[in-house]
């Protein structure tokens, strides 16, 4: 534990555990499509370790080729027969404005691959995203344990997520299919609405920001029929207000803890 | 007259009001879907300043320090109204895009701005020129915004077709983004970023910094 600990104390330790978790979920989305994929992967990494690049000798900075993790998670949420132009495109302005222009990985609020997929569903409305198959939601398991391991994914977002999920659901009166559920959701959970430089990071924040997430991805598919761009755009509203969640919860803390010491 | 001109040549990119002051942020997201529209916006904006400016600057000894706000709010309103009648008379269908944002001049900050900075201590003239610079300021950044918001997210100039959208035949795909407002908070985020690299004294000092330290094992 002491060693996996030493290894994402670094934020090179952190993309160096995300792209192993990161690994069986793109060899899924390799072996549904052998020959379309390998292209989309070579132009996703050369855009988002290019930029990675770029902003290292601007800043005088070692390259962290942390766009790496980036870059796999895009490609396995955009369809598969998108224009290679507009997945450079759309990955381009996700790493720059969702994370370099912030200073880099850690120093931003929102995670790129959300931004940048988001970017990509707003300016092309006509694509359409790959809907999570049984097959990526169970290579994400190995994944997803490994991250929780290091520390990188909190159960506490998850389980937020999930109980937002099936109370909105119920509210609405609609039949909760939990496999089903859970098949379309496991990626984007762990890699978009989990991602340790979005979520909450107090404790009660983060079920607070699990429940949000939860609850906007069924307002935003409108059913329990969910949809992954209603999954993108939840991860991104929850993650924005991720930093004020916290915000409240410290200042909650604080004021009960000067009560108890006053 | 060179001492003069200089309240003209400022706000153009040394104290643009909205790339420095970030003022009138409001109606540059709003009104830049377009070309046409910002170019319009920009000369009532433009028209707006330079009058209420001359006005405010000729009562300014007459005017009462306590109510000093709302004299100027009487004047710049009075002046915001011809121009909307104007524009509704004479360019029905622009009035129509702009809808409400050429009334909210009179809220924009960088109308009151000026007329509190600049013209209730200065004279007509200097005045004058102050309310141009910084009307041609804003035009600059609206000009700038609007053209790329059009091209790239419709294909056309004023209404012109430069690039063939696909649905036409042409190799051209419009990106939605550009016709929504975050993308304007883009352009003016990134010409923020470009201005401050080429004119650093603009770079703020910065609020925080990292301390360095060694990671803990």
């Amino acid at each position: 534990m002491r060693s996996a600990v030493y290894l994402t104390s670094s934020v090179s330790g952190v993309t160096v555990a995300q792209v192993m978790a990161l690994v069986p979920t793109s060899i899924v989305a390799a072996l549904v499509d052998p020959v379309r994929y390998p292209a989309l992967l070579v132009a996703a990494l050369l855009t988002a370790v290019f930029w990675d690049a770029i902003f290292a000798y601007l800043r005088k900075r070692n390259a962290g080729f942390h766009g790496i993790t980036t870059a796999l998670i895009v490609t396995v949420l955009v369809p598969a027969d998108l224009a290679l132009w507009q997945l450079v495109l759309t990955l381009s302005l996700g790493v720059i404005l969702g994370e370099l222009i912030f200073g880099g990985r850690g120093f931003g609020f929102l995670g790129p691959a959300v931004v940048a997929v988001s970017l990509l569903v707003f300016s092309f409305p006509e694509v359409q995203l790959a809907n999570g198959s049984q097959a990526l939601a169970l290579a994400t398991l190995p994944g997803a344990l490994l991250l929780f391991f290091f520390g990188l994914v909190s159960w506490r977002v998850i389980l937020g997520t999930f109980v937002g999920v099936f109370a909105l659901a119920a509210l609405s009166g609609e039949s909760v299919d939990v496999v089903a559920i859970t098949t379309i959701l496991a990626f984007s959970l762990i890699f978009l609405i989990c991602d340790p430089t979005a979520a909450a990071v107090t404790n009660p924040g983060r079920w607070l920001h699990g429940l949000l997430a939860g609850g906007l991805i069924v307002l935003f598919s409108g059913g329990s029929d969910m949809t992954t761009e209603a999954i993108v755009f939840a991860a991104l509203t929850a993650s924005i207000f991720a930093p004020l969640i916290d915000h409240l919860i410290i200042l909650l803390h604080a004021r009960r803890w000067r009560n108890a010491h006053a | 007259m060179v001492s003069n001109l200089r309240h003209v040549t400022a706000p153009l990119i040394g104290n643009n009001p909205i790339t420095l002051q970030i003022l009138g942020i409001c109606s540059a997201l709003a009104v830049t879907t377009s070309l046409s529209t910002a170019l319009v916006m920009s000369l009532a904006l433009t028209a707006v300043l330079c009058l209420a400016s001359a006005s405010i600057s000729l009562i300014r000894h007459h005017i009462p320090n306590v109510i000093r706000l709302i004299v100027q709010i009487i004047i710049i309103a009075s002046l915001v109204i011809v121009i909307d009648e104007l524009l509704q008379a004479y360019a029905y269908e622009i009035s129509r895009q702009l809808s409400i944002f050429v009334g909210l001049i009179v809220t924009n900050c960088l109308v009151m701005g000026r007329a509190e900075a600049f013209a209730m201590r200065n004279p007509v003239w200097p005045s004058v020129l102050d309310g141009l610079g910084n009307g041609l300021g804003y035009s600059l950044v609206l000009i700038i915004v609007g053209s790329i918001r059009e091209l790239l997210g419709a294909g056309s100039l004023l209404g012109y077709t430069i690039l063939t959208p696909a649905s036409e035949g042409g190799w051209f795909v419009p990106l939605g983004l550009m016709q929504l407002a975050p993308s304007a908070f883009f352009i003016i985020g990134l010409l923020i970023w470009v201005i401050r690299t080429r004119w650093t004294e603009q770079v703020e000092t910065a609020k925080f910094t990292l301390k360095t330290q060694e990671v803990r094992q």
